[in-house]
């Protein structure tokens, strides 16, 4: 009785983060109907609290209405907490399938290099690479994705070396099926369940991560960010605490409820884990 | 200013003890006489890497290094020059022959005594080797001599009147020749205890922490300087640097150390004097630089609808907290030759789309006409902010910006590559237009090396002028080349200028004479005093 | 800052006896100390390598950068600093070179600061260390204790707060945490200071300067360990809650002990192991979180050393703090690993 009460009572947690998820969807979407304005127009006086003429969540040290730059600000955290997610999947699942199915040597030396990006302290990298590309939208996609696939690697090549032993993929190769048909067909589908709990995880810890990057001055200079507001209001903060404050309760929400989600999602897909070795 | 120079000259006869004298009767009319004693403390910011002027010439290095080094003259608010180490120069008639006498019982800190011997090694060896823009000057220097241990003679090809300009010692540092001579000056072992004439010498410099000068006992000025010592801070964070002077642990802070946003709430502090003069001698000066080479910047109405654009009051005041002034003119007003009447382009955003319309370049899809690059300044937030305001000033007219963001060697490397559409820059302008202003327009000096003619702007009236200006013996000719000049340039806007930045220099009112220079705290400060 | 999915696979079986395998354990873990340490100098000179080449991809070189502070430029100027950074040799030439003087602990010489790299960087270490381990040591005890208490009253509404709190600290960006934090016990409050190491100037001696040190380490300490608190916290129910099912625990439960003892002398104990563990190679990535929690607070740490170095383009630094930083997450997952096999022997091969 008690487990399931559990279980409801979390996927209440998944359910609203789902739809917390969709407002955040919603709001970057129609961010350019909201405020037809580019978040960078002067669009008032600099510093007006909260309320004040029209700025439900105040201005900034140039005028720039916040609000607006949290809805545009969500597009750019949505879309490179995704696009790098996707890019590290890429990443991980390639070299984490290799590694699983080929075995031996291959696995040895792929797992080799797998430690290896897992042994430098992450955020230092990703802060070296952007700053060596120079910051835009590409080279902090890429520096996202090459801190945080090893995760992936790892887990797929777990699953795929299960599964390979599995009988219904040593009939397909008794069959004589082709290798590519093997792993896409019978081992992919079956691996994905963990791959898309970790992905949900995953698009958290990039928004976190970009917003990291631009608080440091190291986002892309043409796309207003959460980080970026928070960055730019931390040496203002005793004339106007707003800036700072809201932008960092939309990513603390957002990352939050990618959480839950990617819990939930967990549960769903993988009922051992309802008897309560949540983490 | 021909006239200038021979009543300088004999002012500067009997020139130190008259300066003294009036110095110290200003003093007294004030009520405060300069007292002796007392350590002065400051903050540094960021620490020097080496306090050897000449091998290192950035703010912090000269800041603290000009209490070490002296030059053969220091300028004063107005860029005048007065003797410090040369006790008094001659001109010759044509302009061409200067001949320096120098002070008597000049001693160096390891006691060795200072001569025309190493004046003619600090100007022809030392700051040849290792400064650009002694070097790009000194060449034409034909031949230096010393009729006698206390004489310099300097002749140059062609007269050149902002020649004693160079003679600060922000420019040309009087160096040891015992020590240098024959070695390798970037790595000579001696770099670790500086050796010079000025009124102060290293005592302790604790890396990290911080760097503590004393009196030197056997300064050449009797009875000077009046503080035991100087102890300058390494404090590496603005906010503590703020609070350490709020709370009285500091008495001087310049430069960059306070913030632009926290002067106001200094200068609501009974006790503190906030100075924005004293960078008279440099007179930084920022603009958006265009990339004259890249349509449509090419056209004059474009660069001129920018400049229409940008409103020049918002970013003093709403940047910069009110210690920027709008800039006027190509040539900064605390420069020599600044035409008083100019003045740039109105902000009128309605005037700016006109001339955009009149270029042909109507707007399109989404109100925009063109999109340009901008490459941010990378030299700290508040020119973040400059690079934001200028990119929505320019959205409004219909010009769209990308930024660039880039490091201080990529932002080098790009300037110098001329790969960038428009930046952020600023430079000093050493007090002279031909010393530094004419580097930035003239077509001679296009080269791919930063803080030449980058942005690509040439016009052969413009060369003509400042070649003019640059030879011409006398005051009245260059000012009226530099007036030309100064209205063409506004006219043409190669560069969109934008503020002259002052660095505040904030000290506590029982701190007394501490900016009596151009050079501000860079100059030596035998004569500051606390009481 | 890494997000931790594969967790869950360090949850051990309970220790038993200890000393039946110490004498084959203390052999083999020898044998595997070697093994490792030679594992780790093949990582620490790959590190190297990837480094190097990574920053000599980098636009712009420090020559142009020098050049450019000092006002003004030529090209002469400009080659001469190069001649004299050596940049001018070719990229295999400089990579030999720095590497051997990696292996004699020689990390080169700032361009802007003119100092050994090493010097730097054990000047800002022991800042960088202090704020860490108090942060670690915080975020270990705290996070123990949360964790503990939310297994013991599982699936009640304690659980469920620490759960939520946890999950909340897990999902702030550390930087805002450390902002808000200063904006209400420093801006608002007046409590504590919020920028720095010690009161500059103050000429505090002995205890003094120690409490006076300690008053500007609560923030940043607490900004850098909560995150993690977050993660011991959950690690340690999760542990915990798996310990309480298994099998001796309903054994000791038969026998007749008292749920309080049961709690503290066998779950907690063998629950614990995994997270010390997991703790201890998490210690090592505390190092790039203290980066952003040095830049807030102003600690005048390795972390705002290697940023200062970003910004001024000065390799040497860069490339020394970022070797250094790696040096030591390496070496503590080495002690971590030799660690445990001391204390669990059955995990030895």
């Amino acid at each position: 009785m008690r487990t399931v009460l559990r279980a409801m009572a979390r996927n209440r947690g998944a359910l609203g983060g789902a739809i917390f998820l969709a407002l955040v969807l919603a709001l970057a979407a129609f961010a350019h109907v909201l405020f037809p304005q580019s978040p960078w127009d002067m669009a008032g006086a600099p510093f007006t609290p909260p309320g004040q003429d029209g700025f439900l969540l105040g201005t900034d040290s140039l005028g720039r209405d916040v609000a607006a730059g949290i809805a545009y600000g969500a597009r750019v955290s949505l879309l490179i907490g995704a696009v790098s997610t996707l890019a590290a999947l890429a990443i991980g699942v390639g070299l984490g399938a290799l590694a699983g199915y080929a075995g031996g040597l291959i696995d040895d030396a792929l797992m080799r290099v797998t430690e290896f990006f897992q042994t430098i302290p992450s955020f230092i990298l990703a802060v070296v690479l952007v700053a060596i590309f120079s910051p835009s939208l590409a080279s902090i996609v890429g520096a996202i994705a090459i801190v945080s696939w090893p995760p992936v690697a790892r887990v797929v090549r777990a699953e795929f070396r299960t599964l390979r032993a599995r009988e219904f993929v040593q009939a397909a190769e008794v069959q004589g099926r082709s290798r590519a048909s093997i792993v896409c067909r019978e081992i992919l589908p079956n691996a994905l369940p963990p791959i898309v709990v970790l992905a949900s995880l995953m698009v958290a810890s990039a928004i976190l991560l970009e917003s990291a990057l631009s608080f440091l001055g190291l986002g892309d200079p043409n796309l207003m960010s959460w980080g970026f507001i928070i960055g730019a209001g931390r040496s203002v903060i005793q004339l106007a605490w707003w800036v700072s404050v809201f932008p960092g309760i939309a990513i603390f929400l957002t990352v939050l409820a990618l959480n839950l989600l990617g819990e939930g999602l967990g549960e769903a897909l993988d009922p051992r884990l309802r008897q309560g070795t949540r983490l | 200013m021909q006239d200038g120079i021979t009543r300088r000259q004999a002012l500067a006869a009997g020139g130190l003890a008259a300066l003294g004298l009036m110095r110290v009767a200003e003093a007294e009319a004030a009520g405060i006489a300069p007292k002796r004693g007392g350590l002065l403390q400051s903050v540094i910011t960021p620490e020097p890497p080496i306090l050897i002027l000449g091998v290192n010439q950035q703010a912090p290095t000269l800041e603290v290094g000009s209490k070490i080094y002296q030059g053969l003259l220091e300028f004063s608010e107005t860029l005048e020059p007065k003797p410090l180490l040369a006790k008094s120069w001659e001109i010759s008639a044509d302009k061409t022959r200067y001949t320096f006498h120098l002070q008597p019982g000049v001693l160096w800190h390891d006691g060795e005594k200072f001569t025309a011997d190493d004046v003619i090694f600090s100007i022809m060896q030392f700051n040849m080797t290792l400064a650009p823009r002694a070097r790009a000057v000194f060449a034409s220097i034909k031949s230096a001599t010393a009729p006698d241990p206390m004489t310099v003679v300097l002749t140059l090809a062609q007269p050149f009147e902002p020649f004693l300009l160079m003679f600060d010692v922000t420019a040309t540092p009087m160096m040891p020749k015992h020590i240098y001579d024959g070695t390798d000056y970037r790595t000579n072992p001696h770099n670790q205890t500086p050796i010079g004439t000025g009124p102060f010498q290293l005592d302790h410099w604790q890396r990290g922490s911080f760097i503590r000068l004393k009196r030197f006992e056997k300064y050449w000025k009797p009875g000077q300087p009046y503080l035991d010592g100087i102890v300058y801070r390494v404090i590496p964070d603005s906010q503590s640097r703020a609070l350490a002077l709020q709370t009285g642990q500091i008495a001087l802070t310049s430069g960059n150390d306070i913030e632009p946003f926290d002067i106001p709430r200094f200068r609501a502090m009974p006790t503190l004097a906030i100075e924005t003069k004293g960078w008279e001698m440099f007179s930084p000066l920022a603009w958006l630089e265009l990339n004259n080479r890249v349509k449509p910047l090419d056209d004059v109405r474009v660069r001129q609808a920018i400049s229409h654009a940008i409103d020049r009051k918002f970013i003093a005041e709403r940047l910069w907290f009110g210690t920027a002034k709008p800039a006027t003119s190509p040539i900064a007003s605390t420069t020599r030759y600044h035409d008083p009447a100019a003045h740039l382009q109105d902000y009128d955003p309605k005037k700016a789309m006109a001339l955009l319309d009149e270029a042909g370049l109507k707007p399109g899809a989404g109100g925009v006409r063109f999109t340009l690059r901008h490459l941010e300044l990378p030299y700290g937030e508040v020119w973040t902010r400059l690079s934001e305001y200028i990119r929505a000033a320019l959205g409004k007219i219909g010009i769209a910006l990308t930024m660039e963001s880039t490091d201080p060697g990529g932002w080098a490397s790009r300037m110098s590559n001329w790969n960038y559409d428009t930046t952020i820059n600023y430079l000093y302008q050493f007090g002279d237009p031909t010393l530094g202003v004419e580097r930035s327009y003239v077509s001679s000096n296009i080269k791919k090396v930063v803080f030449t003619n980058t942005e690509g702007y040439s016009n052969p009236e413009v060369d003509a002028l400042f070649a003019k200006a640059r030879v011409a013996p006398d005051t009245a000719s260059r000012r009226k080349d530099f007036y030309a000049v100064q209205k063409l340039l506004i006219e043409q806007v190669p560069v969109v200028w934008l503020i002259e930045l002052t660095f505040p220099t904030i000290h506590k009112k029982t701190l007394h004479d501490v900016i009596t220079l151009g050079t501000g705290v860079q100059g030596c400060f035998d004569d500051v005093f606390l009481a | 800052m890494s997000s931790s999915p594969d967790l869950a696979a360090n949850v051990p079986a309970p220790s038993a006896s200890l000393q039946a395998g110490l004498a084959r354990s203390l052999l083999g873990l020898a044998l595997r100390g070697a093994a490792r340490l030679a594992k780790m100098l093949a990582v620490l000179l790959a590190i190297a390598i990837v480094n190097f080449l990574l920053i000599h991809l980098a636009p712009g070189d420090p020559a142009t950068v020098l050049a450019g502070q000092s006002g003004a430029a030529d090209p002469q100027f400009i080659a001469q600093l190069r001649h004299s950074f050596g940049l001018d040799r070719p990229l295999l030439v400089q990579l030999w070179l720095y590497l051997r003087h990696i292996a004699m602990l020689d990390l080169g010489t700032s361009y802007t600061q003119d100092r050994p790299v090493l010097g730097l960087i054990l000047d800002r270490l022991p800042a960088t260390l202090l704020l860490t381990g108090a942060a670690f040591a915080f975020a270990l005890i705290a996070g123990i204790a949360l964790g503990a208490l939310a297994a013991r009253r599982a699936g009640k509404a304690t659980d469920t707060a620490v759960t939520i709190l946890a999950l909340a600290f897990y999902a702030t960006p550390i930087f805002w945490v450390g902002l808000m934090l200063v904006l209400v016990f420093s801006v608002w409050l007046g409590w504590l200071p919020s920028f720095g190491m010690e009161t500059v100037g103050a000429g505090y001696r002995g205890l003094d300067h120690w409490l006076d040190v300690g008053r500007y380490l609560i923030l940043p300490a607490l900004t850098l360990g909560l995150f993690y608190m977050a993660v011991y916290a959950r690690l340690t129910r999760a542990a915990m809650v798996e310990v309480a099912g298994q099998d001796f625990i309903r054994t000791a439960r038969a026998k007749g002990l008292t749920e309080g003892r049961i709690l503290r002398r066998h779950i907690l104990r063998n629950a614990l192991l995994p997270v010390v563990t997991f703790a201890g190679i998490q210690a090592g990535q505390l190092i790039g979180g203290s980066v952003l929690v040095e830049a807030v607070f102003a600690w005048p740490g390795i972390g705002q050393l290697a940023f200062n170095a970003l910004l001024a383009r000065d390799y040497p630094v860069l490339l020394g703090v970022f070797l250094c930083t790696a040096a030591m997450v390496v070496v503590f997952n080495l002690a971590t690993d030799l660690l445990y096999r001391l204390i669990d022997p059955r995990m030895a091969p």
